[in-house]
């Protein structure tokens, strides 16, 4: 661990100077299918999605269904922040802190309230709507993008919370150890994503 | 209260008015035909005979290396105009164009290319070949898939029995029944057996909608609407609505009737696989609501109803006032 720490740290400086680039793929199916692809084969987006729907998941169903609505409505929020040019992407170093911030909450499995999970799923749907947005071709229609954006955060988010739930309800302990070494996981790839870069 | 309604009907019309020109109909992504005829040995003359909807030069054909291409003329050199022909810049607003290729003896031969599967290749006279079959079953296999993806009144036809039926049985019978529906009609369409004008075809497709929509509104009341009561009739009557909508699609290629039955197995395949995908995101979606206890208060309740219905009778309207004004 000692080990870890000042090469994630050092991965992580060297990141500042390389800010994130959106890059929309192009869909023969049009912009709103583009908008909602290109999220899940972009891999800060993909794991931090699954990972906040994951620890969503791991509380207590009345609280970590806030984040059906929160995530949903932060990607709609910085894709117009990023519109407006108020919010650019944001850099490595955040993405990748965001990683490990989630990966230990799942590793250590908090108990958070209903706020603190939906300002969590807000403020990630802001930057990763923001993300998505950066440096969206003219050609592109923003508003079909958007939505597909917004479809798709919700319906990754929604199905990894509830998977994750119903994986922990069934009983074994030994299931709710597997999530928090998932968690583990998580973070690790927060430090891998950061030195890779 | 008549000045309420007059007002809401207004009100309605307004935006169906200013929503027309929007890209709101049922399958956006358009065709285009082109013909190349063969006026002396091995040199062919292009005409668009379905013109794309945007500059028809910035679709780029590359014909087999021995063909010079010179819109509108074609040279070859041997062994003539067989081999790869690929093409670029199709998008999302030309999902299609179809090559009629009419040599000076024998049948016309016809071509698909998509986005999909932007490569064929030319066979000239003579049967298809395994690979030429291949080559056009994943054509319109992927046409298909392409064509439901996009068609979004389809898929919120298939959203409002989803929420009227819910699930089990029940649901795998009703949508058996959309599916056995419009897989009839797509066929007949197809084969010219029956044929319906595609304006009044799109407004009473967005009508299914809206029906549904009011049907979902009942339900929320506590009265059993016919869509309850018999899913499945109701599924099986639009669904040849729909299906004939579908073929639309096949039609406007012109595609030639040997490759007809071919053709039309694998678009709805197609149109099958991309359908089932939509129904299992939703199945799924809806246990993960019941999963997570998140489910609409009592004040949204209707909420379902209306995000159906509304866009449904935009677009009826909208397709009405096309209708009648052109």
């Amino acid at each position: 661990m000692k080990r870890i720490l000042p090469l994630c740290a050092a991965a992580v400086l060297a990141l500042l100077a390389h800010p994130a680039q959106a890059h929309i793929v192009s869909s023969r199916l049009g912009d709103f299918y583009a908008g909602a692809v290109h999220p899940l084969l972009t891999l800060e987006d993909l794991a931090q999605w699954l990972a906040l729907g994951v620890l969503a998941g791991m509380q207590a169903p009345r609280n970590g269904r806030w984040v059906v609505v929160a995530f949903p409505l932060g990607l709609v929020l910085g894709a117009a922040l990023s519109r407006l040019g108020v919010l650019g992407a944001p850099p490595e170093l955040l993405n990748s802190g965001l990683l490990v911030v989630l990966g230990g909450l799942l590793a250590l499995a908090l108990d958070l309230p209903a706020i603190a999970i939906a300002a969590l799923a807000a403020v990630l749907g802001v930057l990763r709507g923001a993300a998505n947005l950066d440096g969206l071709p003219a050609a592109e229609d923003a508003v079909l993008v958007t939505s597909g954006i917004l479809v798709s955060g919700y319906a990754v988010a929604t199905l990894a919370a509830a998977v994750t739930l119903a994986f922990r309800r069934s009983g074994a302990p030994w299931r709710a150890a597997i999530v928090r070494a998932a968690g583990v996981g998580v973070a690790g790839m927060g430090c891998a994503l950061a030195a890779f870069a | 209260m008549m000045r309420c309604w007059l007002l809401r009907i207004a009100a309605v019309l307004l935006l169906a008015v200013t929503f027309a020109p929007a890209p709101v109909h049922a399958h956006e992504a358009a065709v285009a035909v082109l013909t190349v005829k063969e006026v002396r040995p091995a040199r062919f003359i292009a005409k668009w005979e379905l013109a794309p909807t945007f500059d028809p030069r910035l679709i780029r054909l590359n014909f087999p290396s021995q063909c010079l291409w010179a819109f509108p003329e074609l040279e070859c050199r041997d062994p003539g105009l067989v081999g790869p022909l690929g093409i670029e810049n199709l998008s999302s607003n030309m999902s299609a164009v179809m090559l009629h290729v009419q040599p000076m003896q024998g049948e016309t031969q016809t071509y698909t290319l998509t986005a999909a599967n932007p490569r064929v290749t030319l066979t000239g006279a003579g049967a298809l070949s395994f690979d030429g079959w291949m080559e056009l079953g994943r054509t319109y296999l992927n046409l298909g898939i392409d064509h439901i993806l996009l068609g979004i009144d389809h898929l919120l036809f298939v959203l409002g029995l989803i929420w009227i039926v819910r699930g089990g049985w029940r649901l795998v019978k009703t949508i058996t029944a959309f599916t056995v529906g419009h897989s009839l009609s797509l066929a007949a369409a197809a084969f010219g057996v029956i044929g319906v004008p595609e304006k009044p075809l799109n407004a009473v497709i967005a009508l299914s909608i809206v029906f549904v929509g009011v049907e979902i509104a009942r339900l929320r009341r506590g009265q059993e609407g016919i869509t309850v009561r018999y899913p499945w009739a109701v599924a099986l009557g639009f669904g040849l609505v729909h299906g004939i909508g579908f073929a639309g699609a096949l039609v406007s290629l012109g595609i030639q009737r040997s490759l007809l039955p071919a053709a039309l197995l694998s678009f709805n395949i197609g149109v099958e696989i991309g359908q089932l995908g939509f129904v299992l995101l939703v199945l799924a979606l809806l246990w993960a609501h019941r999963t997570l206890t998140a489910e609409l208060p009592r004040w949204g309740a209707a909420l379902p109803a209306y995000a159906i219905g509304v866009p449904a009778m935009f677009w009826f309207i909208g397709r009405m006032v096309k209708l009648l004004t052109t």
